[in-house]
């Protein structure tokens, strides 16, 4: 009895212990969530209620080339970034792991710097750098095209430098990553390549790949979740353009709920990118298990 | 190690240093900018400091609203960091060493919200917001900021590793749950809190997107969106833009660099590359 | 004593006097920047300087789509502004958003204004249904600017250094084929990459064939698509032979003038002022003047638009009562001030500015002065004016037509599917 009783109390301690999280996750996650599942059938403003349109919006949405070129966007971006940062950061890692003290922690933290900035900063910083007249980078660009490149207003340079841009600001997480897995590979591992005579590229390809595997997949995964919703670099780069060149799936979201005043289009929108990272999520999860487990 | 063991070595740490030089550039470059006067800024190209002058930080001072973004942008970021560690804490205390009913369905909860993107969500937040008489309020910016399940995540494998002793010592000296918690649990992982208050810290203060949205009015703005949304009548002045960029920058500049040992921490934890 | 007595009693009536003289804060917003928003900030602070109990509180957010989108959301929200800056060709697509709330005859009336005060074109921009929505501030349209230095040596300038000789497009393009043999980089600048630099050139040069953009809710119908065909293949042309710049950002398209690398201009009357400030400053270094568009293909036509004051609709939460009457009082003496602002390069809607003696004196407003007779506003309807789906064409379809990527006529038919369908 007294066990029953104990128990009821714990459970009600607990409540009051998950209470403030459930109730915040609840109103300002959940709900929102359903109701932009549920306000992607309607034909409803940003602001107002409005009418069920069934599948009308989905529908809408295949013949809406700005849908499917922000989708194409969205993937020309991934590709730009994932596979590029993943391996910059893997460099930088290998560099900065064969340094020491005091040197490793300088080193290290100039190429972390920039992860610790806010967007608006990290824009500004390169949109001077690249501006068209005083850009301390056009003597560079100009030294391989032969002239200045208004680089954010250009319809094939546009991707490629939000890319860069990008990659400059978020690379020191990354690089953090793969210094701790550098860190976890036993160095008995190394000294044993090392009496068998392996060279540098030996002990790179038999102990430090492998055994670094599951930190680079996790990098390869959180890259590719956060480089889908690619949004604040675009917006404040380039605005979608040049010629829509640079669109992307949230900016659509954006201009469709705050520019149209379409939030039953846009919810429609959203909940399509919100599957689509959903789905490609677990299904890096399901895979990385199989990998880990085989 | 032989001679030519040795060069590879100083070849190699001379071209890393390098490397990491040209990584800072950009905020090398800003920095520069911003002790210019504006003529010398437009133009001049020397990748050295060659005057220095704070008339750009000044004019960025008192021209702006620069000091009323900070104002908002220091007190949202404060109370989503306490909110952030008070709640997850509490949760990740519940999940780990109280068994009560639902325990395993909240955990898949938090487990899976991790993987759900927050961004796509914005427009139904600002309806929300906006239902609530939210819109331009400090409540508006903070609210949706408070979800934060990888804390909890984080708080639940440290909660999980302290050992059952300590705890039975305080429930025979008659404490209840809070008393365990905040007496025993947190005193012990001080470390963990304090990691993870830089990081949020420094990621509310970062954050863009949302702020943008629930702000309209431009005393209510946080620094991140302040800075790119309101224009200066007097055109575009190089200076005074590296200016109000690197004081938007200094805060987080300053936490990272007094407490960078933390903050890398809180990374490689949060992120399941350390223990 | 009785020093301080007269004090306390002093003091003691201001104190009574206080509230009636309640201190009105105006939330102002504008998307002035550059030469315009000098000016604009110079007349907010006369104001306020002026009026103790009323204080204009600006603030100037980006021009266009973001300024717009802004302002929507505000509003919507009811959190906009107690008043702000309109384009009047967006009038039609503001209404349409809901985010204009009408301006009654006792508004006009708490602002010393009637509708018999302002040019007509803005007043008829500024009504729908009989109803007045905005209140005109100017009218400033597109002209020619020329650098007379450059253009020395060259039949194109007479004996007072003032342009001469052209009037067809032929003339103009000799022009430019003249200074561009001469080692000009860019002999004719505008904004080629950005939406509102495209939109005003292509309009101007349709208006000038007398086509027009809509008729009869059909966009560019009949031989209207050949004109505005014949448009982007010029601009194109333009673009090909090196005289106008390929993709042009508006600050960059503006240096481009300011630094002498472009001997003409197409560009609205706001950049004045620049170039105004810049001689004064003795940092120009060349002679420069602007003139009327003129007529290449063959009518006197311009584009133009009015910037006008506007107070958000936000529903039960709109401006009213003795707020609006001050926001109304801040329009009236900005009308009556806008001496401040033609200083700016505008034409002011306000008539009786006009008149004055100080106006006519401003140069070079004078030289182009004849130009509201040739003004050519958007069509009114819910697809055209600033950040309308008329703009986002002119970026995502003039903008690369006359970058080569497709022909004057493909673009022509893809403006028409893309808008035809948002003209309901």
């Amino acid at each position: 009895m007294a066990m029953i009783e104990n128990r009821r109390k714990k459970s009600l301690i607990a409540l009051t212990m998950v209470t403030p999280f459930v109730v915040t996750f609840s109103v300002f996650f959940l709900y929102p969530m359903l109701d932009m599942i549920r306000i992607s059938f309607t034909d409803a403003p940003l602001v107002g209620a409005g009418h069920w349109v069934g599948f009308d919006n989905y529908l809408k949405l295949f013949g809406d080339r700005l849908f499917t070129l922000s989708l194409k966007n969205n993937a020309y971006f991934v590709a730009l970034t994932v596979i590029p940062t993943t391996v910059i950061a893997l460099l930088i890692a290998l560099a900065i792991n064969r340094l020491s003290g005091f040197r490793q922690t300088f080193v290290m933290s100039l190429f972390f710097m920039p992860y610790v900035l806010p967007v608006s900063v990290v824009t500004e910083l390169w949109a001077w750098m690249l501006d068209l007249q005083f850009g301390v980078l056009q003597p560079v660009i100009a030294l391989f095209t032969g002239k200045p490149v208004a680089v954010f207003k250009n319809p094939y340079w546009v991707m490629p430098m939000v890319a860069v841009v990008t990659i400059w600001w978020t690379n020191g997480f990354n690089v953090l990553l793969f210094i701790a897995g550098l860190r976890n590979i036993p160095s008995e591992l190394y000294e044993a390549a090392s009496l068998d005579g392996a060279t540098t590229w030996q002990k790179f390809s038999r102990v430090t790949w492998p055994l670094l595997w599951p930190v680079t997949a996790l990098v390869l995964t959180l890259q590719l979740i956060l480089q889908l919703k690619i949004f604040d670099q675009i917006y404040l780069l380039s605005g979608g353009g040049p010629f829509n060149s640079s669109y992307v799936l949230l900016l659509k979201v954006y201009r469709e709920a705050f520019q149209s005043n379409n939030g039953g289009y846009a919810s429609a929108v959203a909940t399509v990118l919100f599957l689509l990272i959903v789905v490609i999520s677990v299904l890096q999860f399901q895979l990385l298990r199989i990998r880990r487990a085989s | 190690m032989s001679p030519m063991r040795r060069l590879e070595n100083i070849v190699l740490t001379v071209l890393t240093l390098m490397a990491a030089l040209v990584w800072i550039f950009p905020l090398y470059w800003g920095f520069l900018t911003s002790i210019r006067s504006e003529e010398n800024a437009a133009g001049s190209v020397s990748i050295l400091p060659d005057e220095f002058q704070l008339k750009a930080y000044l004019d960025a001072i008192f021209n702006t609203k620069l000091m009323l973004w900070y104002v908002n942008s220091i007190g949202t970021a404060t109370i989503v960091t306490v909110l952030v560690i008070l709640i997850s804490m509490l949760c990740a205390y519940a999940l780990s060493q109280i068994r009560f009913p639902g325990r395993r369905l909240l955990y898949g909860l938090v487990l899976g919200s991790f993987m759900v993107p927050g961004q796509t969500l914005v427009v139904t937040q600002f309806i929300l917001m906006k239902d609530l008489n939210l819109i331009n309020t400090w409540a508006g910016i903070i609210l949706p900021q408070l979800i934060a399940p990888i804390v909890i995540i984080v708080y639940k494998q440290f909660f999980d590793g302290v050992p059952k002793e300590m705890r039975e010592a305080v429930v025979l000296d008659g404490g209840g749950e809070y008393t365990i918690l905040f007496k025993v649990f947190l005193p012990l992982n001080w470390g963990i809190t304090t990691a993870m208050s830089i990081v949020t810290f420094i990621g509310v203060w970062n954050a863009f997107f949302w702020p943008f949205l629930v702000v309209t009015s431009e005393d209510m703005m946080t620094v991140p969106v302040g800075i790119t949304q309101v224009n200066d009548a007097f055109g575009i002045h190089y200076a005074r833009l590296m200016a109000v960029a690197m004081l938007a920058a200094m805060p987080v500049i300053l936490a990272y660099v007094i407490f960078q040992r933390r903050v890398t921490d809180a990374i490689m934890i949060s992120s399941g590359v350390k223990g | 004593m009785r020093l301080i007595k007269t004090i306390l009693l002093g003091t003691a009536l201001s104190l009574a006097a206080l509230p009636a003289l309640a201190k009105q804060d105006i939330i102002w917003w504008d998307f002035l920047s550059g030469g315009d928003g000098v000016r604009m900030k110079a007349l907010i602070d006369a104001f306020n300087k002026e009026h103790p109990d009323i204080q204009i509180k600006g603030t100037t957010l980006e021009w266009g789509v973001p300024f717009y989108t802004k302002v929507r959301t505000a509003s919507a929200v009811g959190e906009g502004p107690d008043v702000m800056t309109y384009h009047l060709s967006r009038a039609p697509l503001g209404l349409e958003e809901k985010v204009l709330s009408e301006i009654t005859p006792k508004d006009l009336e708490d602002a010393g204004l009637k509708t018999g005060d302002f040019f007509d074109a803005p007043i008829k921009a500024a009504t729908h249904d009989g109803k007045l929505y905005a209140v005109p501030f100017d009218i400033h349209a597109l002209i020619l600017y020329y650098n007379a230095d450059m253009l020395k040596g060259s039949p194109y300038l007479d004996a007072n250094g003032k342009l001469t000789g052209i009037k067809t497009l032929a003339d103009f393009e000799a022009a430019l084929a003249w200074l561009k043999g001469k080692g000009v980089p860019t002999p004719v600048t505008y904004q080629s990459g950005g939406d509102a630099g495209v939109w005003r050139v292509f309009y101007t040069l349709l208006s000038q064939q007398g086509g027009e953009f809509v008729t009869n809710g059909k966009v560019l119908d009949g031989d209207n698509a050949e004109k505005a065909a014949k448009v982007i293949d010029t601009m194109s042309r333009w673009r090909e032979k090196g005289w106008a710049p390929e993709q042009a950002e508006y600050q960059a398209s503006v240096a481009l003038f300011s630094a002498g690398k472009s001997a003409f201009q197409l560009n609205g009357v706001w950049e004045v002022p620049t170039y105004k400030d810049l001689e004064k400053n003795g940092k120009l270094g060349f002679k420069w003047s602007a003139v009327e568009i003129p007529p290449f293909m063959g009518k006197r036509a311009t584009w133009a638009d009015s910037h006008a004051f506007a107070i958000p609709n936000e529903g039960a939460k709109t401006v009213s009562g003795e707020k609006r009457a001050a926001v109304m009082k801040v329009i009236g003496w900005m009308e009556k001030h806008a001496i401040g602002w033609a200083d700016a390069g505008h034409i002011p809607a306000y008539k009786a500015v006009t008149e004055s003696a100080d106006y006519k004196a401003l140069q070079p407003n004078a030289t182009y002065a004849t130009l509201a007779e040739a003004a050519a506003f958007d069509p009114q309807t819910r697809i055209t004016g600033v950040a309308s789906p008329a703009y986002d064409a002119s970026l995502n379809i003039i903008a690369p037509a006359i970058q080569g990527y497709m022909s004057g006529a493909d673009a022509v038919q893809q403006i028409k599917t893309e808008l035809q369908g948002k003209l309901k």
